[in-house]
């Protein structure tokens, strides 16, 4: 099943342990506490649930959800 | 997690340019690299390495060359560093071809025997290879091996100087060299290179110091780190970067490592989170700081070029963290998890940077703990199919202790490495924190985050068992008994043995219990029984120790007055206690006690005396149980209070059993009393001895300050058992130097006993056992003990428990502390005190539930720092608040900085303790002025004042030594107090310059004991200048050395300035030294020698005869009276004999008599002789040194002086040369020599005065018609040629009814008291007197 944006803005909240309303979509995610085994979780989840290939230097690169739709192949 | 960490190559990221020839700056983070390298630079510390293993086959050369292309295609890795005038510069070096200089090393070890011995051997290979320090300006700073250590397992070794790459760095070039080498095994294109430029890198960094972004990280970290902790290690110590580092390596097992991830998800975490929080409890509970501060290392790539570039970029910052008891271990995983968020916001900002930004420049300036270096990834890598797994070899420096934390990727747990700078920790330490972190993630994983971190502890179960159980197996059976039972079973059954030795007299058992009897029905009477309290404030004596046993005798606890207090304080401690009366005595009542209408009974009052004498001289009944008060003593009170700890019998009973159990006194042993009551260590000197059907001996009162006088009255009555406080242990060791002493043994306790002075007691008293121990009055005088032996090396500890008694080192949460871990004192078991007099707070705060005894248990929180030794033995570690242990007293500070504050003119005061100079340590008051109308009110504020304020209120050891007036008080980074800062005090010196010699001597040793600049003006006092009584003590050994003045210290706290001083010592003499009667020795059994003076009325050159007669002969001199005035008594040598004779019945009523007289001397003790055999006495010995009756002499009149003096040079044995007159100078000079004074003392007057008294007594010897003495004379000849013409011995024989029994020495006259001749008449004296006594 493809990502949607809203499935990537849920998934970086929950690893964050935030709420997704305060996730905006063009900040940097590592003011919001992304860190590199949180990047992992994600590209791992999402290997597995969506069956991307993303790499952890994709996502680590441009650390904004924006950013990271095009390269998940999200609708956006 | 096993995941690809770069992904497919992205090519022409960023405009980039190699390094030209002029090559590139360096980054920030090669910047701090560079810098450590250059403080050593042949350190092979920056090294870092590891090894990747491989198993399957490998090509060796295909294998090289996607090395050879990997490395060619890292610029960053290809450089040289170099420094030049503009700074440090990176520019490229060139890479040779795999075989022509590249730098990698094959071998095959499979020679080595099986796989394991080949992967030893190249392990071996591979730290010898890691010694090596890279040359950063020649380069390349990388090198490599290929070691096949079996047929399909190959070693691939990887070196690189930190300066260049980093961890993630070091992934990078693997997964390359692992791509192109399956690329080239399977025939493809290996594609472009993924790696991004090393100039990329430089502008990157060079753009963030210029942006704002760099400005708001600063701005963070400098307000973030402004009130910043200290920093704690867990080694405590703070040491210089070292070359090596020691690595211990562990594992924890998968399940432990999955519970942890699985905590970690449950509290919204990530598992680094969770071992940061880990390390976090471990540092605090280990270090006993609720703050710390852990290292954390950042990969400092997110959303960076440097995402692709293998060079170093890593950075580390400080994390710091507050573990509190309370707080659960997920709020302590939240605290790290935000902690480390924020920290990523500002994570390029570099350790470097803000050290300088702190003002932590120079090396032991650590801003952060230990690192924990977690690293989430294993590569996952393959060769051409073949599996792999890598190894760290070395994380580059390590300042104090690195923690890496590897995660595995075949799913085995966690890989944890201990790094450790040798220099801070031993390698067993490492090993053993390591060991505990492990057991403690494990408690972790096991437990619910959300219990209370108090639940967890440091210790292992095993450590925990120890520490309570193993360590603290005391119990021993003792019969429910009091502390004066005892006594008084003891003096039931040996009545006649000897109690009491003091005042000059001794008491037998029987005696003293019966004057305490009495004086216990008389108590009895006024209200005093058990649970009820009487004071005792009395000098040491007989009486005191009456006193004491006749308030435990009627049932009652006594409350001890220190005579010595201010009436200010006795009346707090009078009032606080309000007992049934005071026993003390009229002198003490009138100088020291406060009028507080507490009944007085008066010792000395002929009233009381009659009374008691109606009263039964046997034991009193009572209806006493040992939970009844026994003493009440008062200790300083942080509050400003001092508070009265309430001391049950069944506790002290307790002790005094293990002490006895431990030490077995025996009827033989004499014990010295010499602490005053108001410490508790009095407690055992007093009632031990009673107790056991041992001696009491006392000192005299005031002796416990005077090293001298307690060393006299151990060897007067063969003490075998004393007590000091190690700062007054070394001044006495000083005295013990002067002959061998009884003791069998000396007991230190009051404060932390150096190594060096333990093994200076062994030194200079082989024979004598030193017992160290430890206790705080709330637990009945001790609770440790420890045998010192010589040969023993670090800290003293204070060793073990007494009977019946638990000690616990609890960490913040009261969790057991494992051995070689600091944590607070805990002491529970029989010895606990009742609490605190009237304090319930006070008690409840300090008298707490013990956790680990039977429900209702208390335990003492001490408030001292201890560590448990492996062995279980106890180190002393100083002190968990701001208490003060000075000469062996407790001290809060709180109480003295109370009453500066009681000032009006005081704002605030803080009483610290200074060692400005090494050994001296003193406490000093700074204070700030309150407001100025304060100040206008009540006048400006003078620091004498306020010292002489506190001097009338609190003990001597309170008062400061300076009191320093400051604006304000220095204040650091979190707003604090900072006490370090405080100024060291300036002494405000007088200028009235020295009037004389003498006063100019004193001032110079006044500068010389304080430490001062210069020296004081004549009227400042000694205390004044901060003179304590150690130093005085000090001051007056220099005084008697320097001026040969006979001072004690009395003198000096009733003289404290130089010209006082100056103006006692030369009274002094007048007093003591020139007095009618000198005791050159007073001590020992032997019948006393009394010695006659010459002819210039002196008797001090019999000193040095005195001292070679050995310890146990009593010496006095007799000394000529008017010698103060020159004016000499009335009447003939007889009368003058027969004063003497006075003077020497005093000493010693009835015979035998021994009497010595040298020259004039001997006319003198020849008629004493006749005098004493008149009066029907024994003479056992009159001594002659070559002296001659008067007709013997030159025949005539009375000399006129000019003759006197002639006559008086030859007494003294010149011959006045040629026909000039005698000079009074000539004659000065000669009786100095004579009268072995001191020069110093010898003032210009008295020699005038010995001249006219020795012109006097030459005319009596002429005058004089000597009688006959019918015993033998043991004469002594000064047979030095050049004394021809004197006249011989037999000149004696008209008046000597016996022998006159000769000895010649071979010296002239004025000789004979010296060192040589002095010995052969001590010798002759000895076997005489042995042969004939």
């Amino acid at each position: 099943m493809a990502l949607t944006l809203e499935q990537i803005r849920a998934d970086v909240a929950d690893v964050l342990g935030e709420d997704p309303a305060d996730i905006p979509d063009d900040e940097n995610l590592v003011d919001y506490g992304l860190d590199s085994v949180r990047i992992m979780t994600l590209v791992e989840r999402w290997r597995r649930d969506h069956g991307t290939e993303v790499t952890f230097v994709d996502l680590a690169e441009k650390p904004a959800i924006e950013q990271w739709a095009p390269l998940l192949g999200a609708r956006t | 997690m096993t995941v690809s960490v770069l992904g497919r190559p992205v090519g022409g990221t960023t405009p980039t340019r190699s390094p030209g020839p002029r090559g590139l700056p360096l980054t920030g983070a090669q910047s701090g690299m560079w810098y450590v390298q250059s403080l050593d630079p042949g350190s092979p510390a920056l090294n870092t390495a590891e090894y990747l293993d491989i198993h399957g086959d490998v090509d060796p050369v295909r294998f090289a060359e996607a090395l050879h292309r990997t490395v060619g295609e890292a610029d960053a890795l290809r450089v040289r560093l170099v420094d030049t005038p503009d700074g440090p510069r990176q520019l490229p070096v060139p890479v040779e071809a795999p075989g022509h200089g590249f730098p990698l090393h094959t071998a095959d070890l499979r020679d080595q025997g099986d796989a394991e011995a080949a992967v030893a051997a190249a392990l071996a290979w591979m730290r010898a290879d890691l010694a090596v320090p890279f040359d950063l300006a020649s380069g390349p700073l990388f090198a490599h091996a290929l070691l096949r250590v079996g047929d399909r397992r190959w070693l691939w070794y990887h070196r690189v100087h930190h300066a260049v790459l980093d961890g993630y760095g070091y992934a990078l070039v693997a997964r390359r060299v692992a791509d192109v080498y399956t690329a080239l095994a399977a025939g493809d294109d290996v594609g472009p290179s993924p790696f991004g430029r090393l100039a990329a890198l430089v502008e990157e960094d060079a753009a963030y110091r210029d942006s704002a972004t760099y400005e708001r990280d600063r701005d963070h970290w400098r307000r973030h780190m402004a009130d910043r902790p200290a920093v704690p290690t867990l080694s405590g110590r703070a040491a210089l970067p070292s070359r090596t580092t020691v690595r211990h390596t562990a594992h924890l097992g998968p399940e432990a490592a999955a519970r942890l991830r699985e905590l970690a998800a449950s509290v919204r975490a990530t598992w680094p989170d969770v071992l940061f929080a880990a390390q976090a409890l471990y540092l605090s509970r280990a270090t006993g700081r609720q703050d710390v501060v852990l290292g954390l290392p950042m990969m400092g790539r997110m959303g960076s070029v440097a995402l692709r570039v293998p060079g170093m970029v890593m950075n580390v910052l400080p994390l710091r963290l507050t573990v509190t008891p309370d707080a659960t271990f997920a709020e302590l995983t939240r605290q790290a998890d935000l902690g480390i968020r924020t920290a990523r916001r500002h994570q390029r900002y570099r350790y470097a940077d803000l050290r300088r930004d702190l003002g932590l420049l120079g090396e032991g300036t650590a801003l952060v703990g230990p690192l924990v270096n977690v690293m989430p990834f294993d590569y996952g890598l393959t060769f051409a199919g073949a599996p792999c797994e890598a190894h760290n070899l070395s994380g580059g420096p390590v300042d104090d202790l690195t923690v890496g934390i590897y995660d595995r990727a075949d799913g085995s747990g966690l890989r944890i490495d201990y790094d450790a700078n040798p220099a801070s920790y031993e390698d067993g330490e490492v090993a053993a924190h390591q060991r505990r972190f492990l057991d403690l993630l494990t408690r972790i994983a096991g437990s619910d985050p959300h219990r209370p971190l108090s639940e967890l502890g440091l210790a292992t179960a095993e450590e925990r068992e120890r520490e309570l159980t193993e360590f603290n197996d005391t119990a021993a059976a003792l019969p429910p008994t009091t502390l004066i039972g005892p006594v008084e079973a003891r003096a039931a059954r040996t009545p006649h043995a000897t109690a009491l030795v003091a005042d000059g007299r001794s008491w037998t058992y029987a005696e003293l219990n019966t004057r305490a009897n009495r004086l216990a029905r008389h108590l009895i009477v006024l209200g005093v029984r058990p649970g009820v309290l009487a004071a005792v404030a009395l000098p040491r004596s007989a009486d005191l120790v009456v006193a004491l046993l006749a308030v435990l005798k009627a049932g009652g606890a006594y409350v001890p007055l220190d005579v010595e207090h201010p009436p200010a304080r006795l009346a707090l401690v009078l009032e606080d206690t309000a007992p049934a009366c005071v026993v003390t005595d009229t002198a003490t009542r009138a100088a020291t006690l406060p009028d507080t209408g507490v009944p007085a009974v008066l010792l000395d009052d002929p009233a009381l005396a009659a009374e008691l004498d109606r009263h039964l001289p046997t034991d009193p009944g009572r209806a006493l149980t040992p939970h009844h008060p026994a003493y009440v003593i008062h200790t300083s009170g942080s509050t400003g209070r001092p508070k009265g700890v309430v001391v049950p019998h069944s506790a002290i009973d307790n002790r005094l059993r293990w002490m006895q159990g431990e030490y077995g006194l025996t009827a033989g042993d004499r014990v010295l009393h010499k602490t005053p009551t108001g410490f508790d260590v009095s407690v055992w000197e007093l009632f031990w001895p009673l107790r056991e059907g041992a001696t009491l001996v006392l000192a005299g009162p005031g002796e416990h300050r005077d090293p001298a006088a307690l060393a006299r009255t151990i060897r007067e009555h063969d003490v075998t058992t004393a007590h000091f406080v190690p700062s007054a242990l070394a001044p006495f060791l000083d005295e013990a130097d002067g002959g061998p002493l009884p003791l069998r043994r000396v007991f230190a306790s009051g404060e932390t006993l150096p190594r060096a002075l333990a093994d200076r007691f062994h030194a200079t008293l082989p024979g004598t056992v030193l017992h160290n121990l430890y206790g705080p009055t709330e637990a009945a005088v001790d609770v440790s003990h420890h045998r010192c032996e010589p040969g023993e090396s670090g800290p003293v500890p204070i060793g073990r428990p007494v009977w019946n008694t638990r000690l616990y080192v609890l960490d913040a949460a009261l969790q057991p502390c494992p051995p070689g871990v600091t944590g607070e004192l805990y002491i529970a078991g029989a010895q606990l005190a009742t609490g605190y007099l009237g304090r319930p707070d006070l008690t409840a705060a300090r008298f707490v539930s013990d956790p680990f005894g039977a429900p209702g248990a208390r335990m003492y929180r001490t408030g001292d720092l201890a560590r448990r030794r492996e062995d279980g033995a106890l180190d002393h570690a100083g002190r968990a608040d701001r208490q003060i242990k000075l000469r062996g007293q407790r001290v809060e500070p709180g109480e003295i900085e109370a009453a500066l504050t009681r000032d009006a003119r005081v704002a605030a005061a803080c009483v610290t303790v200074r060692e400005d100079r090494p050994g001296d340590r003193r406490l000093v008051a700074h204070v700030t002025p309150a407001s100025a109308d304060a100040a206008a009110e009540a006048g400006p504020l003078d620091p004498r004042a306020l010292r002489a304020a506190l001097a009338s209120r609190l003990p001597e050891a309170m008062v400061p030594s300076a009191v320093v007036v400051l604006d304000a008080f220095p204040l650091g980074p979190n707003g604090k107090l900072d006490r370090a800062a405080l100024p060291a005090p300036a002494p405000v010196l007088g200028d009235r310059r020295p009037g004389d010699a003498r006063e100019e001597a004193l001032a110079g040793l006044f500068a010389d004991v304080l430490g001062l600049e210069r020296p004081p003006g004549v009227d400042d006092g000694f205390f004044d200048l901060g003179g304590d009584s150690l130093l005085a003590a000090r001051l007056v050994a220099r005084v008697r050395a320097a001026l040969g003045a006979d001072l004690d210290l009395g003198t000096l706290f009733r003289a404290p300035t130089p010209a006082a001083l100056a103006a006692r010592i030369a009274d002094g003499p007048a007093d003591d030294a020139l007095g009618p009667l000198l005791p050159l020795r007073r001590t020992g059994s032997r019948t006393p020698l009394f010695v006659l003076p010459p002819a210039v009325g002196l008797g001090w050159c019999y000193a040095g005869l005195a001292a070679r007669l050995g310890a146990d002969q009593p010496v006095y001199a007799l000394q000529a009276r008017g010698l103060a005035d020159g004016t000499p008594p009335a009447g003939g040598l007889e009368e003058m004999a027969a004063d003497c004779l006075a003077r020497i019945r005093e000493v010693h009523p009835h015979g035998p008599y021994r009497l010595l007289g040298w020259s004039f001397g001997g006319n003198l003790a020849h008629a004493v002789a006749v005098l004493l055999r008149a009066a029907g006495e024994k003479v056992e010995l009159l001594a002659l040194l070559d002296s001659y009756p008067g007709d013997a002499l030159r025949g005539g009149p009375v000399p006129a002086e000019a003759d006197a003096f002639a006559d008086l040079l030859r007494m003294a044995g010149e011959e006045p040369a040629g026909a000039a007159p005698v000079t009074r100078r000539q004659v000065v000079e000669a009786l100095r020599e004579e009268s072995g004074m001191p020069a110093a003392v010898l003032r210009e007057e008295t020699v005038a005065a010995m001249a006219r008294i020795a012109v006097h007594h030459a005319g009596l010897t002429r005058r004089h018609r000597p009688g006959v003495f019918d015993g033998d004379v043991l004469f002594f000849t000064a047979a030095a040629p050049g004394g021809a013409d004197r006249p011989s011995r037999h000149t004696w024989r008209p008046y000597v009814g016996g022998d006159v029994i000769n000895r010649d020495l071979d010296c002239p006259h004025a000789a004979m008291t010296r060192p040589g001749p002095v010995d052969a008449i001590a010798e002759t004296l000895a076997r005489y007197l042995g042969e004939r006594c």
